[in-house]
């Protein structure tokens, strides 16, 4: 450092210092001003503490009327708390009337729905009361009617009672005229009740059987006189017809002629049934049954077709001679025969068939008549047979140079059928369709499905039968005759001299033939135009059927 | 018997003398030895003591009737099987029978019946 340094630096401390004083001599003269200040203060503050102790009297003097007035606060609020214990207990008593209000409230309310709820019971009752009103007026009103009726009433039964009266004598007559019919018929008659059991009988049963009513009265009937066979077995109860309808409760009358009864005694008799129930307006109150004794008739008809055998066996004898005799000659047996002796035999032979035909025809037309003929089916192969049956006429058909043909249907079935009665159905047709056409004419025959009609197409009817159609375009059957053609030894004039060979009797024995199979036959024919016949064979096919014949 | 020996015998039994001898005459053209019977009981006797080849057999007869006489040979070790072509005009069933035919007289022609002979001979 140097000097030049020192200098400034005193100077600069010499400055400071002359500032610092000046400094101070500002400082002094603040504190000058500030002690005066602080003299005039004390002078305010000795005013101020008189000023301040007046206060304090005051003070006093208002803290005591504080006092007071804290005194009578304090009175006002226990008399404000006195109002409010008042109040409270207002408070309560209202709340108690309040409640009290409401409970009336309450019951006022339900009261008031007792009210309305009795109200509208008075108002029931009321229409109530009006409507037995209403009614006491109508049946006053009855009344009145009834007592007039029953005046009438009076009137009318006095009149039934007469009629009564009379009905019951009528009554009595016509059970003294039943009792006497009854007593007096030939035929047994015997009246069951809803079980079976004897109610009436009359005096035939009695005599036919062998029992008195007394005894078998109330008792079951098919018991006291049983079914048998003709050998004397005893046949089964449920297919006998009594049984049938007291069973089934059906209005029909069923009649039977197959069986026998057993008397009494152990014997057994043919009878005829009839039986029927009995109906009483629409209630089924028993059955009744006829029976007769047909052990004559019987012997009648035995008699009858041994007689018949009888006669055609012997009318067949001198016919064999003839016919084997007239044969051998025609085969030279005897010798060469001239052309005249040839054709004279020739008659001779034919007459005799023709004899020998009309026999066989006699023979089964009594044994359709008596019943007495078989019918044993078996599954036949109709086409078989009716083609078999063509074969046999092929002959006769080549010769009057026939144009034959057939058309049948593809699904014939087998049918169960006797094929001896079947062969004879299709040799009368043939024999007829060849006889009845002249030469170089037409015939056909056609086996198709149809219904029981001879429908054939499907649209309506089953398919349920076997259709036989034999069609010729020959003489025909002129509309007069049309109606007996199907009868015994009938001839239509048109064909009585075309036809010399014939019996007249195959369509007879045709049309049985088929009736007894359930089938139909019929034909469609105008004169010279020719005929169509038609035969409906059932599918189901032929019943057995016993006897003891065969055809011819 | 032994001369016969090639020809066959029939034995016609049959009760009406024009059907008989028809038979007969035919039979013996036909070149068959052939013996006769006028009822069942004959019929009964000449089958037993000749034994033909094969029998034509009425029913109808008097003594004793076909059936009865069928019934007969049956019984018999030989007749047991004889050949029986029944001839008759009667034509009632219960008498077809599998062991012999059943011809009604009138229906048929001679020819055919010795047809029918050769035939069952011929079996």
């Amino acid at each position: 450092m140097n000097k030049k340094t020192i200098i400034s630096a005193l100077d600069d401390k010499a400055r400071k210092l002359k500032i610092l004083a000046k400094g101070k001599e500002a400082v002094r003269r603040k504190l000058a001003v500030t002690a005066e200040k602080l003299r005039l203060k004390a002078k305010q503050l000795a005013v101020t503490a008189k000023k301040k102790e007046t206060v304090r009297h005051k003070l006093v003097a208002t803290a005591q009327g504080k006092e007071d007035v804290r005194h009578k606060l304090v009175a006002t609020a226990q008399g404000k708390e006195d109002v409010r214990h008042k109040l409270v207990a207002t408070a309560k008593g209202k709340e108690d009337v309040r409640r009290r209000l409401v409970v009336t409230a309450k019951k006022l309310a339900v009261t008031a729905k007792e009210k309305e709820s009795i109200r509208r019971k008075l108002a029931v009752t009321a229409k109530e009361k009006e409507s037995i009103r209403r009614n006491l007026a109508v049946t006053a009103k009855q009344l009145a009617v009834t007592a007039q009726e029953k005046e009438d009433v009076r009137r009318k039964l006095a009149v039934i009672a007469e009629e009564l009266r009379l009905k019951a004598k009528q009554l009595a007559e016509a059970k003294a005229k039943d009792e006497a019919m009854l007593a007096s018929i030939g035929d047994g008659l015997v009246a069951t009740d809803t079980e079976g059991k004897i109610a009436l009988m009359n005096k035939a049963f009695e005599e036919m059987l062998g029992w008195k009513e007394a005894e078998i009265q109330g008792k079951l009937f098919s018991e006291i006189v049983p079914m048998v066979d003709e050998n004397g077995k005893h046949m089964s109860e449920s297919g006998r017809s009594i049984n049938i309808i007291l069973k089934k409760r059906v209005k029909a009358t069923i009649t039977t002629a197959t069986s026998y009864y057993k008397r009494r005694d152990g014997t057994f008799f043919p009878v005829v049934i009839t039986t029927s129930p009995i109906f009483s307006e629409n209630e089924f109150i028993g059955v009744i049954e006829v029976f007769r004794d047909i052990t004559k008739e019987k012997d009648i008809d035995k008699a009858k077709t041994e007689f018949v055998s009888l006669a055609s066996h012997q009318l067949r004898t001198p016919l064999t001679t003839v016919s084997w005799y007239s044969e051998m000659l025609l085969a030279g047996d005897a010798g060469m025969l001239n052309d005249a002796q040839k054709k004279y035999l020739d008659e001779i032979y034919k007459g005799n068939k023709r004899m020998v035909d009309l026999v066989n025809a006699l023979l089964n037309v009594s044994r359709m008549e008596l019943g007495t003929f078989i019918v044993d089916p078996e599954p036949t192969d109709i086409l078989a047979l009716a083609q078999s049956v063509v074969s046999d006429f092929k002959p006769q058909i080549d010769q009057k140079k026939l144009k034959f043909s057939e058309k049948h249907a593809d699904n014939l079935p087998i049918l169960n059928a006797d094929p001896k009665l079947l062969r004879m159905v299709f040799q009368n047709l043939l024999a007829n369709a060849i006889k009845y056409t002249p030469d170089k004419g037409k015939i056909t025959l056609e086996l198709t499905l149809s219904d029981a009609q001879g429908l054939v197409s499907n649209a309506k009817g089953q398919i349920s039968n076997i259709l036989i159609k034999v069609s010729d375009n020959g003489y025909g059957i002129p509309k007069a005759h049309q109606s007996s053609i199907f009868t015994k030894l009938f001839r239509a004039d048109n064909v009585r001299e075309k036809d010399t060979e014939g019996t007249g009797l195959g369509l007879y024995i045709v049309k049985a033939i088929v009736d007894h199979s359930g089938g139909k036959i019929w034909f469609e024919s105008e004169e010279n135009k020719g005929a169509t016949f038609y035969v409906t064979l059932p599918l189901a096919g032929m019943k057995k059927k016993e006897g003891t014949k065969t055809f011819a | 018997m032994d001369t016969q020996e090639k020809k066959q015998s029939i034995l016609i039994v049959e009760d009406e003398v024009s059907l008989r001898n028809a038979l007969r005459d035919k039979l013996m053209r036909e070149g068959f030895h052939v013996l006769e019977a006028r009822d069942g009981e004959e019929g009964l006797e000449v089958a037993l003591h000749e034994h033909p080849d094969l029998i034509l057999l009425d029913i109808v007869m008097p003594k004793m009737d076909g059936m009865t006489m069928l019934d007969r040979i049956h019984a018999d070790t030989w007749g047991k099987n004889v050949k029986v072509i029944v001839l008759t005009n009667l034509s009632d069933v219960g008498i077809a029978h599998a062991t012999y035919d059943y011809l009604v007289k009138s229906d048929w022609k001679i020819e055919d019946v010795i047809a029918k002979v050769r035939e069952r001979l011929g079996e």
